[in-house]
């Protein structure tokens, strides 16, 4: 089976470590490249600074773990998607905004991949893991609120990752669609 | 009979609600003020909570596995990557 992780930032990066051992090729898509900045919330490494992003992690998985996957520097869009979904019997969503997140979704309702998203609240106190059937992704209060860049958020991030990889992994076991929510109080199933 | 379950500066707490599903995003979120004022929400009792505090939440209307109906106020969850 291969997966189709999209956006390798704060969620998808850290998710992708918690995904080393499931039996599933990965194939990370993110245009973006590695900062200084992103080294407080997000799975990369001072060696991997300048780097894009998902070759980043391809190649962190790789020296760390000797894990496998597949890396493709680009923006996901509506003239590469079914490219990127190809051969891919599922797709998530870790992207930082709505449009990225509908062009996802078009895609592999398109394609008739199955997609599941996991998003963040800016204050790094509540997250969601929830199946595109049952999603509407969630603009900004305002345009360039404050994100999860910050290391303070950091062990949410952690949560709600591991909430994705294990939602990844009931899928790669038995195809079940399971929603979570995720805040300091903990992890509920929600479906 | 619903369950509204209210997540508020990162707690999430469930509460029994009497209420026609046709019940506005507005209606929710002013009985969600509400209830969490008067301390009705068990571990979510915010006495001073301001009149807008949901404003910029979300309400989805779910069903959950086995069939009751959910309501969720929660905040709005824009970032990922």
């Amino acid at each position: 089976m291969r997966i189709l992780i999209c956006g390798v930032g704060a969620l998808g990066s850290t998710a992708v470590q918690y995904c080393r051992n499931l039996d599933a090729e990965l194939r990370l898509v993110d245009f973006d490249r590695v900062e200084a900045k992103n080294l407080a919330a997000q799975w990369f490494v001072k060696q991997s600074l300048g780097k894009n992003k998902a070759e980043a992690v391809r190649l962190q998985l790789a020296n760390f773990y000797g894990a496998k996957a597949e890396a493709m520097g680009v923006r996901l869009a509506a003239t590469n998607a079914a490219q990127l979904l190809a051969d891919c019997a599922l797709a998530v969503d870790c992207f930082d905004n709505a449009e990225s997140r509908l062009a996802l979704a078009a895609a592999a309702k398109t394609a008739n991949v199955p997609l599941v998203h996991a998003a963040l609240a800016a204050d790094g106190t509540f997250g969601l893991v929830r199946w595109d059937e049952r999603f509407t992704p969630d603009r900004e209060d305002r345009e360039g609120q404050a994100t999860c860049e910050g290391g303070e958020h950091l062990p949410m991030i952690g949560l709600v990752a591991a909430t994705l990889s294990r939602s990844l992994q009931d899928f790669v076991r038995d195809g079940a669609r399971d929603d979570y929510m995720i805040s300091l109080s903990g992890v509920s199933r929600t479906s | 009979m619903a369950i509204l379950n209210i997540t508020y500066q990162g707690l999430s707490a469930d509460y029994e609600l009497e209420l026609d599903f046709a019940a506005s995003d507005e209606d929710i979120r002013r009985i969600a003020v509400e209830v969490v004022r008067s301390g009705g929400v068990r571990g979510l009792h915010v006495a001073q909570l301001p009149a807008n505090a949901f404003d910029q939440f979300v309400v989805d209307r779910l069903r959950a596995a086995d069939g009751a109906q959910r309501i969720y106020l929660r905040p709005k969850v824009p970032f990922g990557a």
